[in-house]
């Protein structure tokens, strides 16, 4: 079978898998096997099976494109599986669009899914019978006693595999909006899934909440993407009439201008919608009109019509991942989705879901502007060296990795802004493996330990030797160890990479190399509060002996996946020689057109060029920035060291001093208490005002002038009662006097009568004639 | 005549629930049971024929354009125009007719109505009170219902408007709580100020009409009766009449007898837009025209607030799609700004509102205003300009989103009140600070819940979704304030809903009175939840089950629209009219014009 038509197989069968355990579980959870126990095993069966065939399609493609040290970009596949919904030429698809990123998401996904659904079997026992929660207090105010869910937590690992692969093989924008907003639910279903934990449900609310914010911006990008280019799709696309369908990417990057950024027509119509209006109303025809305005386009591009529309398209695309990647200033709600089971935390919130922002960064790359890419950058700097310092002083194991995590986001961001698409790309699938990683052994830990915080521990290594000597695997990995210049773990790669390209863009832009030294610091401080974690965890004594009596190893069902995602963390970022086989080279292949020779300068910012990524594997750049990034991290190292291991210094003579620093990270900077004071409280103000508009305003308004109504009734009534009636009651009265006055004529003699009549005829007829001034009297 | 044919099966769907009525009506005395089990014996009968409907015609040129009388009356999908019409005279002296039809815009909702009857009888088996009476009340209430979504005259529609309205005001005001006299009233009040504006509205259109202005074929296609064939005259008087069709043919003619000036500079049909515009804007509900719809629905027994939102609260939005915008489109074009508008205030105001209930029924009802509000915008984003082209996709892309939110938010709505009736009928309160802990107690309960309110959230895979995303795309276009708002509203109503079900079905135990009434659902309740569960989830993953139906007649009246903006618009001052102060281009631009709306026939 040709590629093209393979691939979208493939994966669209990995894709459905858990789709279809999902379903199963939905339908027969609780019947499978005592306490749902099978369903786990549908689960990991359906993701492994999908890893096996993510890892065909890889080497589908592989065969068809092999890798090599000078990889070029490779077409990517794309086109429609299922159409939503149609409107003239608009249309709501399910599709894909597969290249090299594409299939290296789904053997990532899959693969690190896999890795904790064995480890989930272990993890998640407990809730196989009844569990006790010691955290909820019951109605007779011991802990809560609730029934096992054992076979919902791995149909909602289920939904999100599939959701998140969704995510990954979307070929249009809408598309991927449909799957951010599922992946979104199953990360708000999986943080509070203790949902009799309030903090649980409270964290699940805030982490939807925030993200919907994020999306909030989205949903403006894709307007402004759709409003103007009148399609969803990433790729071109075979019309009805066998015609191609510019899709987004060739439409803001054409091939006409060698995939230069060029604003589309639909944004320059939209920002001139004035001048159009103007050309349609002095043309004799449409046609003449849209002839005219063909011909004007060009010359409106020049004078930067639709430029910044273009621009809001990206912040707004942008927005989406800043809240779904724990961004500055979106990065509040992932610590607190630390309230989840610890596998969710790391496949969703370290190795996946939160990933899902940077790697749509990376697919949406032809479309930013060198401005959204220089926010991009300063976001992703801010987030890197704030997230960071509250890792410095959190003591929750959890915490501390999940600042770790939106510190590592940052990094991702900070080298996509930078013009680093390879090297950000390349350390989120390093991150994936040593994160995961990390996270595990967390779990671990907590598992032996049944609680989160490091005060309490200490000592561990000798009683969990594999879970402390593969996490300080994934320490070592995320510090950047290795040896300078010839090989390290995974992080050591992808992190000189980045350093490496923000070094090339501080030489480009020498007023922004600021971002340099900060993420040098950042290097520094990560190594700092990754070996305080292990220190605090594994070495010394046991800081309390109620816990460490209690501790013990995991089980094999868990300590495998650990040792898996170990050798994965060190061996990662490894180019195997000869062959040149290595994701650097992969993510060659899927570089979006275009990017190669850099960006132009931006229009609006002056002096900002974005580089292009090849000055930055220069031997002069690479030498500095690896010594330098190695210089940083063993500091961090040493430091660490001298507190928390060999114990030279003392951290509480270290608070003391800073005090306030101290403080107001502990208080991770008051963004929370900001964010209430600035946003919840206010709309719940609002909420307020509005619910006492409809009562005070409204009703007030209808039910009043009902009342006025009622009051106008009543003085109706009155004058009934009082003029109407008595007028008529009068007139009754006076009639009935005036015929008892008459009584007396109504004698009963003929004679009288007919005289009555004549007098009366005589008399009415003159009168008439006078009146009339009739002539016939004499 | 056979059975199948339009005037008999199309009676018969309007009807029968009357016939049923009459049937509960001689049923012998203090057999409630039985009178229960007539009504709903007649829902599912109607339900059934309703169906039978909707299954697709063959398409053969001869089942829309029928040379003879037509024998089928089963829907030719894929195809725009008034199908299986008919029209027999009922009020001669007045030109009143009794004309049925259906078209993709009327049919699903005919089917959502039949669908929901059948539901909402169901639930009704915990009625106790005068349940005859009920039962009577509810089936006339179908026939009005019905008959509204079929009427083709406008004099008919609104006997049908009038006829929902008496029975709807009795089963608040008898069955319902404890204020259920000041609902009922207020109910009635707001909706009979509208129809009264819109009484107002039909008569200035009557009046104004001239069936002498339209040629034989456009008369055909409006399916006015032969008898006024025979009295058309071209340079005869006036020729009124009431048939929808043939006022729309008339509202978007060149020289429209509906652009007279009337009062203050305005035209007739500016009048006439804006006084029907308010008439079915009390009914959809949008702000400020709301307020009587928390209070009937918290009012409201459950089966009640099930039709009330999933039915009564698409007519404003089918009056606007049906009326409004084919009848005037001048006036649509110049107020298009005033209904965007009030459908993004709803939007806003209807989810903040939501936010600060303590209700659980007040929620869902001001949640019903926000998301009738994305209906109203929907429906009124008027993007064919110069910007776009002229083109009307993203206008379809709106109006088609506004149709099927009515379809999803019948189906989200309904079940939600059904769901809120559910846990009311165990612990007879609706605090939403003394629930939770509900998950424990019921689970599947929760497990339904959850799905139909995320439905509601508009989270995709479920029906909310695909027409809250067509409603705020389409917007950009023709506003980008307006559009932003709208996409801001995604938001609050994740929050008010997210903030909802944590505390009512999450923490650790349920905090009010009667919990040990809190059983699982019973089989009864479950059958009726299910099928609401199964559409919020087809409905979302496959929404061209709506679309096959609906979008041919939604792009035929979105194209006819265009087509009369590309005739008459001058797109820099917005002027309509050929008149003296059209620039030179806009009589070219008559050149965009395909044929007109009602008159071709499309061969499928």
């Amino acid at each position: 079978m040709e590629l093209a038509r393979l691939l979208p197989l493939l994966l669209l069968s990995a894709w459905l898998l858990p789709l279809g355990s999902f379903a199963a579980i939905v339908f027969a959870g609780p019947r499978m096997g005592r306490g749902g126990r099978k369903a786990a095993y549908l689960a990991t069966g359906a993701i492994g099976a999908a890893l096996v065939l993510s890892l065909a399609a890889l080497g589908a493609w592989l065969w068809h494109h092999p890798l090599a040290a000078d990889s070029q970009a490779v077409a990517p596949l794309s086109g429609d599986w299922y159409t939503l919904a149609e409107f003239g030429k608009l249309r709501l698809a399910i599709g894909y669009y597969i290249d090299a990123l594409t299939l290296g998401m789904f053997v990532m996904v899959t693969l690190i899914s896999t890795c904790i659904h064995v480890y989930s079997i272990g993890y998640m026992r407990e809730e196989l019978g009844e569990v006790t929660d010691p955290l909820v207090r019951g109605s007779d105010g011991g802990p809560l006693v609730r029934p096992g869910r054992f076979p919902r937590f791995f149909q909602y690992l289920s939904l999100f595999c599939f959701s998140m692969l969704g995510l990954v093989v979307a070929g249009n924008i809408a598309m991927v909006f449909v799957f951010w907003e599922l992946v979104g639910i199953c990360s708000y279903l999986l943080i509070g899934f203790y949902i009799e934990r309030r903090s649980a449900s409270t964290a699940a609310n805030k982490a939807f909440l925030v993200n919907r914010v994020g999306d909030f911006g989205m949903i403006v990008g894709i307007m402004i993407l759709l409003g103007g280019l009148g399609t969803f799709a990433f790729g071109d696309h075979l019309g009805a009439e066998g015609k191609v369908e510019p899709g987004i990417f060739s439409q803001v990057r054409p091939a006409s201008a060698e995939h230069g950024l060029v604003v589309p027509d639909g944004l320059v119509r939209m920002a001139a919608a004035d001048r159009l209006a103007a050309v349609y109303a002095s043309m004799p025809s449409a046609d003449a009109a849209e002839e005219e305005i063909a011909r004007q386009i060009p010359q409106l591009r020049r004078a930067g019509y639709g430029y910044g529309l273009l621009i809001l398209a990206g912040l707004g695309i942008f927005c989406g991942c800043v809240g779904k990647s724990a961004q500055f200033p979106l990065h509040v709600w992932l610590p607190d989705a630390m309230e989840g089971p610890t596998p969710v935390s790391a496949l969703i919130h370290a190795a996946t879901m939160v990933a899902a922002g940077v790697y749509l960064v990376g697919r949406f790359y032809p479309v930013f502007a060198p401005e959204v890419l220089l926010v991009i950058a300063v976001t992703g700097c801010i987030t890197l060296f704030l997230a960071a310092t509250i890792a410095i002083a959190a003591t929750d194991i959890k915490r501390v990795l999940a600042y770790s995590t939106v510190s590592q986001l940052g990094y991702m961001m900070f080298s996509l802004g930078l013009g680093g698409w390879a090297a950000g790309l390349f350390h989120l699938f390093t991150h994936a493996c040593f994160k995961a990683l990390l996270f595990l052994c967390s779990g671990s830990v907590i598992h032996a330990c049944h609680t989160n915080e490091m005060t309490e521990m200490g000592g561990l290594r000798k009683k969990m030797p594999w879970t402390a000597g593969t996490m300080l695997v994934g320490c070592l990995a995320i510090s950047g160890a290795g040896i300078p210049l010839l090989i390290g773990l995974s992080g050591y790669h992808s992190k000189d990479a980045i350093l490496a390209q923000a070094f090339s863009f501080a030489r480009h832009a020498p007023a922004h190399a600021w971002l340099f030294y900060v993420a040098a610091a950042g290097a520094a401080l990560t190594a700092f509060y990754m070996f305080r974690l292990w220190f605090m965890t594994f070495s010394g004594k046991p800081r309390v002996e109620q816990v460490y009596d209690h501790a013990h190893e995991s089980p094999a069902v868990m300590i495998v996946p650990l040792v898996i995602l170990a050798v994965l963390a060190i061996s990662a970022g490894w180019t195997l020689p000869g062959v040149d086989w290595g994701l650097p080279e992969l993510l060659e292949q899927a570089r979006p057109l275009g990017t190669a020779e850099g960006f132009p300068e931006a229009r609006t910012i002056a002096g900002l060029v974005v580089p292009a990524e090849h000055h930055s594997h220069a031997p002069a750049v690479h030498k500095i920035v690896s010594l330098a990034a190695f210089a940083a991290a063993l500091a961090g190292f040493l430091i660490a060291a001298a507190f928390y291991g060999l114990r030279l210094l003392s951290a509480a003579a270290a608070r003391r001093w800073f005090a306030p620093v101290h403080w107001l990270l502990v208080h991770k900077w008051f963004f929370d208490e900001l964010y209430d004071a600035l946003f919840v409280k206010p709309a719940l103000f609002l909420a307020r005002q509005a619910a006492e508009i409809d009562r005070g305003v409204i009703d007030w308004a209808a039910d009043g002038s009902a009342r006025l109504c009622l009051r106008i009734a009543r003085i109706d009534d009155w004058i009934d009662r009082w003029i109407v009636d008595r007028f008529i009651n009068g007139l009754g009265r006076w009639t009935w006097r005036l015929g008892l006055a008459l009584r007396p004529l109504q004698s009963g003699q003929l004679r009288q009568y007919v005289v009555m009549i004549a007098v009366s005829t005589v008399t009415i007829f003159v009168l008439i004639s006078i009146y009339r001034n009739y002539a016939f009297l004499p | 005549m056979t059975l199948t044919s339009p005037p008999i099966l199309l009676s018969l769907i309007v009807f029968l629930p009357a016939l049923g009525a009459l049937l509960v009506g001689l049923s012998p005395k203090a057999r409630d049971e039985l009178a229960k089990q007539i009504a709903l014996a007649f829902t599912v009968l109607v339900l059934a024929l309703t169906v039978y409907v909707a299954i697709p015609a063959p398409a053969d040129p001869g089942a829309i354009a029928p040379s003879g009388p037509e024998t089928s009356s089963r829907f030719v999908v894929g195809a725009g125009q008034m199908q299986r019409a008919f029209s027999i005279p009922w009020i001669e002296s007045f030109d009143i007719y009794y004309a049925l039809g259906i078209d993709g815009i009327s049919l699903p909702l005919v089917l959502l109505t039949s669908f929901l009857s059948v539901l909402a009888m169901a639930a009704s088996w915990s009625i106790s009170r005068h349940v005859k009476a009920y039962c009577v009340l509810f089936l006339l209430l179908e026939t009005g219902m019905l008959g509204v979504f079929l009427a083709l005259d406008f004099f008919l529609f609104y006997v049908f408007w009038e006829v929902m309205l008496l029975p709807m005001y009795f089963l608040i005001g008898v069955w319902g709580g404890p204020r259920r006299e000041y609902a009922a009233i207020k109910f009635f009040l707001f909706t009979m100020f509208g129809s009264v504006l819109m009484l107002v509205a039909i008569l200035a259109l009557y009046f104004s009409s001239d069936l002498n202005r339209l040629d034989k074929s456009q008369l055909a296609a409006a399916k006015v009766h032969t008898s006024v064939l025979k009295e058309h005259d071209p340079g005869g008087p006036p020729l009124h009449t009431f048939n929808l069709l043939a006022l729309a043919e008339q509202g978007q003619a060149k020289d429209s007898p509906f652009s007279a000036e009337l009062v203050w500079g305005k035209s007739i049909q500016w009048w006439v837009f804006l006084l029907l515009l308010v008439g079915f804007l009390v009914k959809a509900p949008s702000f400020p025209l709301h307020t009587w719809l928390p209070d009937a629905h918290v009012e409201a027994p459950t089966p009640i607030s099930m039709i009330l939102a999933g039915v009564l609260l698409k007519m404003g939005g089918y009056g606007i799609i049906r009326i409004c915008y084919p009848i005037c489109p001048a006036a649509a074009y110049e107020l298009a700004w005033l209904v965007c508008t009030l459908g993004v205030v709803s939007m806003v105001y209807g989810a903040l509102a939501a936010m600060a209930q303590k209700d659980f029924k007040r929620l869902v009802a001001y949640s019903s205003v926000s998301h009738m509000g994305y209906v109203v915008l929907g429906l009124g984003v008027w993007t064919i300009t110069a910007q776009t082209g002229m083109s009307g996709d993203y206008w379809k892309m709106g109006m088609n989103g506004a149709m099927f939110q009515m379809i999803a938010h019948g189906i989200s709505s309904a079940g939600m009140f059904f769901l809120v009736g559910v846990v009311y009928d165990r612990v007879h309160h609706r605090d939403l600070d003394r629930f939770g802990g509900l998950f424990g107690k019921m689970p599947v309960y929760t497990g339904v819940s959850m799905v139909i309110f995320f439905a509601a959230l508009g989270l995709p895979g479920l029906c909310g979704f695909i027409g809250e995303v067509l409603v705020v795309l389409s917007v950009w276009n023709y506003s980008q304030a307006l559009a932003v708002i709208a996409a801001f509203v995604m938001i609050l109503t994740a929050g008010y809903i997210l903030w909802t079900i944590q505390r009512v079905y999450l923490g650790p135990e349920y905090k009010g009175p009667h919990g040990d009434a809190l059983r699982p659902m019973t089989r009864r309740e479950l059958a009726i939840a299910a099928p609401l569960l199964a559409f919020a989830i087809l409905l979302g993953v496959y929404p061209k089950a709506v679309f096959n139906y609906m979008a041919p007649s939604v792009d035929r009246t979105v194209d006819a629209l265009a087509a009369w903006a590309a005739e008459s618009q001058d797109p820099i001052t917005g002027a309509i009219g050929s008149g003296a102060s059209a620039p030179p281009g806009s009589a070219g631009l008559a050149s965009l014009r395909p044929d007109g709306p009602w008159k071709e026939v499309e061969q499928p």
